[in-house]
């Protein structure tokens, strides 16, 4: 076997090298065809289905064989209509760009060969957020291309502030990494934080950006997920303008924002296309959600198990008769039907949406109808439960839905054993849990603590446009005003 | 050991966390009783005892911070060391340890004690212990900022259940308030001397003062800060008067859980399990500040990393809550604590000021000063 090659060789030569190397690769992958221009033998090689092979035909073999005087190698470069051309003789370089769907041309006697990037990017149209639905404003999600993402995002804002810096990660399996902010808004230390995070992640291989924010992340063993993921292009611009920083990654249709607060979680873009009044009263809803999606099961478990003088006779009767035929402490009631609605909801996750939908129905009706007629859960039960599950998923963001959920379990355990103070132990450890975990080095909690009343008209109220001229000033963004106040509020008289 | 300390910027606080400092350390176990303890030295006069305390703790207070303002940057151990010197002042330091351990354990048994009588007779007595011991360590770990924190979040979010006294207001009885200034002033002194135990946590503000940011904003917090748990103790305790008959007095160990257990709605009754649950919220601020305090103070005289101390003291607390447990040696413990802690925390400062200000005046002070 040959081990190395000098150039100027035989074309020959260089077809045994190449296809020696390529032994334990199917021979039919690699083209590697030999011309004879003028007298002059050209080789010309690539891996058939990373190449674009109607380019490959019109714009490099039709010039290169039309040409009516002799090649050379700097003279393809000036002829040949297919940009990014490069000379080379780097035989180890050569095989790295020939796995990435590059072409390559060798003219017999010439000192090097000339690569033509032709790669064929395979990869699905732009679709409809599936994740994150949106009911008015943009609908468009990311794709697995990070051109197409980048192209996506750079229409979006058609302005040079917009910086878009490439990193890359992983040693075995190098992966494309691009950091987005607004120069003129971002926090450059926040920019400088995560691009170290992100240069200091020394793996072989990353899957996407979701793992890659996993890397990165200032808590592991928080539940809950410090960087915003979202699929939406609108989102990531939306909290980009604002002075936040998002991370995109090639193969991966998700974008990471960072840093987030834990109530950024429960803001959607829809909610600036919303009327401003609507907009606050449905993100009001979400936060009050967290509390029912957290805590009304083990309020239940917690009263009917110990405390049930809570509950006024009158509804102590009803809730009495609906567990009449329940042989089971509240605990394993409520664990039952709760694992239910888990399994319900994992298993439509899995399955197809088709298929999903009706198991959905089907299952909803049996596991509610059939638990409460077999006697295994009370219908007081199944109501809470229905609305837990129902407020956990008014989340818009996936991730933090998902850490509600697991919440609760604990949360009814400790109800379980406890009673109401197993439950007041909770809600405290969840408070002085929120308020350790931090966001690329800034509190989760913000605004709420360190205070900052400036904040909170925009985090759990939704303000009209024009009063909105300022940013949060949680996130430090450099430049905080949005808008003149002045020039927007014009002060006009009573029209006559 | 040095007087000043130098606190880096980040581990720094506004001084308006001050107000719910001293709010999160005076609410604590203390105040669901105390009606009961005024009432039974000044009777139906009890609320001038409250007044009386109150403007005496202004006094000290204002003592505390004429001390504090003749340092740059010191808290209690820094001038103790510099006024009794080394072997004194260290001694005097541990004095303020173990005013703060001994005010926690007494908080941590007096909680167990409430949940016991009121929700769970036949719980094992570490349990409580542990549940709030695992919180506080959780939170100290954090640091002075998420000690801060938790104080602040849990101070905001607790008061939701005063509306709910409306109800008791509605039942009270005028004349129970009749005659009024029956009690002596010896009595009234005497009132306000126990008032003082729910009071005790004003000398956070000796080991907290370096941490402020703006210390020239400091007062106002502080004072507003006194004055509103001040008006908390003293409305709890004419609603109290109002509404029990002096008799009930003698029967009711927590006067006011009880004054809950009238409010009714349709679809929720007997609100004092629910405040005895809810109280965890209040008393985490206090026994946190106090852990923190301890931690920090050991860590100031002994140079002990905080987290050994923690630790320590975490555990030390935690036997000695599961041997404390008779009724008759909890009470022994804030006996002691209230009478220990009056000496210290309101008669010590107007010890301590004329040395301070003897001390400072010399020459040699003059490089601490500046």
């Amino acid at each position: 076997m040959v081990t190395n090659i000098k150039f100027p060789l035989k074309v020959e030569q260089l077809e045994t090298f190449i296809k020696s190397k390529f032994e334990h690769h199917s021979e039919d992958d690699l083209i590697f065809s030999v011309y004879t221009h003028r007298n002059k033998k050209i080789a010309v090689w690539g891996i058939k289905y990373l190449i674009d092979a109607n380019r490959l035909d019109s714009a490099l073999l039709a010039p290169l064989l039309d040409h009516k005087k002799a090649w050379k190698s700097s003279l393809l470069l000036n002829v040949i209509p297919v940009e990014n051309g490069v000379i080379s003789n780097d035989i180890d370089e050569m095989f790295e760009k020939l796995i990435t769907g590059s072409v390559f041309i060798y003219i017999e006697g010439e000192n090097e060969f000339v690569t033509y990037p032709l790669a064929q990017q395979e990869e699905r149209s732009l679709d409809t957020s599936e994740t994150e639905s949106v009911i008015i404003g943009p609908q468009l999600s990311f794709t697995e291309s990070l051109s197409t993402n980048l192209n996506v995002i750079r229409k979006i804002l058609p302005t040079t502030d917009l910086v878009i810096e490439k990193l890359t990660v992983g040693k075995v399996v190098p992966r494309e990494v691009r950091i987005i902010y607004m120069k003129s808004v971002a926090n450059e230390a926040d920019v400088n934080t995560i691009r170290q995070r992100i240069q200091e992640v020394d793996v072989d291989e990353i899957e996407d950006s979701s793992a890659l924010k996993q890397y990165i992340e200032d808590s592991t063993l928080s539940l809950f997920p410090q960087f915003l993921l979202t699929e939406l292009p609108a989102h990531l611009s939306y909290t980009v303008k604002e002075g936040k920083i998002g991370v995109l990654a090639e193969n991966s249709p998700n974008a990471f924002i960072a840093p987030s607060t834990f109530f950024s979680f429960f803001e959607t873009t829809e909610d600036t296309y919303l009327r401003w009044m609507q907009a606050t009263a449905f993100r009001l809803l979400r936060i009050i959600s967290i509390a029912i999606a957290l805590f009304s099961t083990p309020l239940y478990v917690a009263i009917i198990t110990y405390q049930y003088e809570l509950v006024p006779t009158a509804l102590l009767v009803s809730i009495g008769q609906s567990r009449s035929a329940v042989p089971f402490p509240p605990i394993i009631e409520a664990l039952l039907i709760e694992m239910m609605i888990e399994l319900l909801r994992e298993a439509g996750a899995r399955l197809p949406t088709k298929i999903g939908q009706t198991m959905g129905i089907v299952g909803g009706i049996v596991i509610g109808q059939a638990a409460v007629e077999a006697g295994l859960a009370s219908n007081f039960l199944i109501i809470i439960v229905a609305a837990s599950t129902l407020a956990s998923f008014t989340t818009p963001n996936y991730l933090m839905g998902s850490s509600l959920r697991v919440i609760r379990f604990p949360m009814i355990v400790l109800a379980g054993v406890y009673g109401l103070i197993g439950v007041m132990f909770g809600i405290c450890f969840l408070l002085i849990h929120l308020l350790r975990v931090t966001s690329l080095g800034r509190p989760y909690l913000s605004p709420l603590y360190p205070l900052r009343l400036q904040d909170f008209s925009q985090v759990f109220f939704n303000p009209p446009p024009n009063k909105k001229s300022e940013r949060a000033s949680m996130y430090r963004p450099k430049d905080q005003e949005r808008f003149s106040k002045e020039d927007a509020m014009e002060k006009r008289d009573i029209e006559e | 050991m040095e007087i000043n300390l130098s606190i880096k910027k980040g581990q720094r606080i506004r001084a308006y966390y001050l107000f719910f400092v001293i709010i999160g350390i005076q609410i604590g176990v203390g105040f669901l009783s105390a009606p009961r303890y005024i009432f039974e030295k000044a009777h139906q006069d009890a609320w001038v005892s409250i007044i009386v305390a109150y403007l005496f703790m202004i006094l000290v207070t204002k003592v505390m911070f004429v001390i504090l303002s003749r340092y740059e940057n010191t808290d209690i151990f820094g001038i103790q060391v510099h006024v009794f010197g080394k072997w004194f002042g260290t001694l005097l330091g541990i004095v303020y340890l173990l005013l703060f351990t001994s005010e926690l354990l007494s908080l941590l048994l007096s909680y167990n004690e409430v949940v016991q009588v009121f929700i769970y007779p036949t719980m094992p007595s570490f349990v409580m212990p542990i549940l709030l011991l695992i919180l506080i360590v959780y939170s100290v770990l954090g640091g002075i900022r998420i000690v801060i924190g938790v104080v602040f979040l849990f101070v905001i979010m607790s008061p939701w259940f005063f509306p709910l006294l409306y109800d008791p207001i509605t039942r009270m009885e005028s004349a129970h308030f009749l005659p009024l200034f029956e009690a002596s002033v010896v009595d009234l002194l005497k009132g306000a001397q126990t008032t003082s135990y729910s009071f005790f946590g004003l000398e956070i503000l000796f080991i907290i003062y370096p941490f402020i940011d703006n210390k020239e904003k400091a007062k106002r917090p502080t004072y507003l800060g006194l004055t509103t748990s001040a008006l908390i103790v003293l409305v709890t305790t004419i609603i109290s008067i109002g509404y029990y008959s002096p008799n009930d007095f003698d029967l009711l160990d927590w006067p006011v859980v009880s004054l809950f257990k009238s409010v009714a709605f349709s679809f929720m009754e007997r609100f004092d399990y629910f405040i005895i649950a809810e109280w965890m919220m209040v008393v985490i601020p206090t026994a946190i500040l106090l852990m923190w305090a301890i931690v920090h103070g050991t860590e100031r005289i002994f140079q002990v990393q905080q987290k050994v101390t923690l630790y320590v003291v975490a555990a030390v607390l935690l036997v000695l809550c599961t041997f404390i447990n008779s009724i008759v040696d909890i009470q022994k413990v804030t006996d002691f604590v209230t009478t220990f802690g009056f000496w210290i925390i309101f008669v010590y400062p107007f010890v301590l000021l004329p040395l301070v200000l003897l001390k400072t005046k010399r020459k040699v002070s003059k490089e601490v000063r500046k």
